[in-house]
């Protein structure tokens, strides 16, 4: 194997052209949001293009890119990307955001359904990232990736055995491909805790109420709080890499 | 496919709860809390089920929640087996 030594001095630039999968509604639009008002370009896909994400992008037609893509579809997600450079420029921060949850025993979860969550949550960010960071290594640019995981990834919940796994190996990956990409580069995660809208879904009154108990913030983490941590992997100066930095009001600690 | 039936069901969930020196009560509005059977004896129960019947039963977590009672517990696995 030839060195694979960082290159000294050289920094990785603040992202301009970011990618969001899963851009279409909750943290993923949350994010797109935030960065086009802080002036990036934006490519975002998602199953569904809802119509908060196409008023986005109307709103900014020179500085986004959306299209409806199942992050799963390969050939897809190819098309996207190189639609998406053709019209944005060349892509320098991907956000990997699109998953799907569950919530289900995992001795009463279908064995399709463990496959789905693992092919959605898992392979296909692992194959996008490959895609985007292929491009970026042949065209010697430099750039960032922030793979959006979960608590889950480093703590035990009930009901969330794949998503756990998933979430779990998309952090595992984060720390590898920050040490593969010996700098050029910069991989993070961030891990919220659960957001008082997906909670509300399943969880009565007093549960929510107990969750927040054990909270020391006092509160469930909302995306517009991990927001300016994602903005922060892609454009500040901080030498961080490789972490899974976790935004939940330090509810697991 | 062979279905269980509410009684056949209900036999079983004596078994799981007996098992543990615990006792079904007759009435099906008995709470699930005093009768000691927890969301994990549920699981053993819809397994049970499965091995008579041998089909797998798989649901999402949000429909156990609103289990409270045993008649609720034998619907639940009743209407189950007919999706």
């Amino acid at each position: 194997m030839m060195s694979d030594s960082a290159t000294p001095a050289l920094l990785v630039p603040p992202s301009t052209v970011v990618l969001v999968s899963g851009g279409s509604r909750g943290l993923g639009l949350a994010i797109v949001t935030d960065l086009l008002e802080s002036g990036l370009k934006v490519a975002a896909f998602a199953r569904t293009v809802t119509p908060e994400l196409a008023k986005l992008a109307d709103a900014h037609p020179d500085r986004s890119h959306v299209d409806s893509v199942d992050v799963t579809d390969l050939a897809a997600t190819q098309a996207f990307v190189r639609a998406a450079e053709g019209r944005l420029g060349p892509i320098d921060g991907l956000v990997n955001n699109a998953a799907v949850g569950q919530d289900s025993l995992h001795v009463h979860t279908a064995n399709a359904d463990i496959a789905r969550i693992i092919e959605t949550n898992l392979t296909a960010p692992l194959q996008l990232t490959r895609l985007v960071v292929r491009r970026m290594l042949a065209q010697g640019r430099r750039g960032r990736i922030v793979n959006v995981t979960s608590i889950c990834a480093q703590r035990g919940f009930p009901g969330l055995v794949a998503y756990s796994a998933t979430k779990g190996g998309m952090d595992a990956a984060t720390r590898s491909l920050a040490r593969e990409l010996g700098g050029r580069v910069l991989v993070n995660a961030v891990a919220p805790g659960f957001f008082a809208s997906e909670m509300s879904a399943v969880l009565g009154q007093t549960q929510l109420d107990q969750i927040v108990r054990r909270t020391p913030t006092g509160h469930l983490t909302e995306p517009a709080e991990v927001v300016p941590v994602v903005r922060l992997l892609l454009r500040d100066q901080t030498n961080i890499n490789g972490q899974a930095i976790v935004v939940d009001g330090a509810a697991s600690i | 496919m062979t279905e269980l039936s509410r009684a056949q069901i209900r036999e079983l969930m004596g078994q799981v709860l007996k098992n543990q020196g615990k006792v079904l009560p007759d009435d099906d509005g008995a709470d699930l809390r005093e009768v000691g059977f927890r969301s994990l004896d549920f699981s053993e129960l819809a397994l049970r089920v499965e091995d008579e019947t041998g089909e797998e039963l798989n649901f999402d977590a949000p429909g156990l929640r609103r289990i409270a009672t045993v008649g609720d517990v034998l619907d639940f696995l009743v209407e189950l087996q007919r999706q």
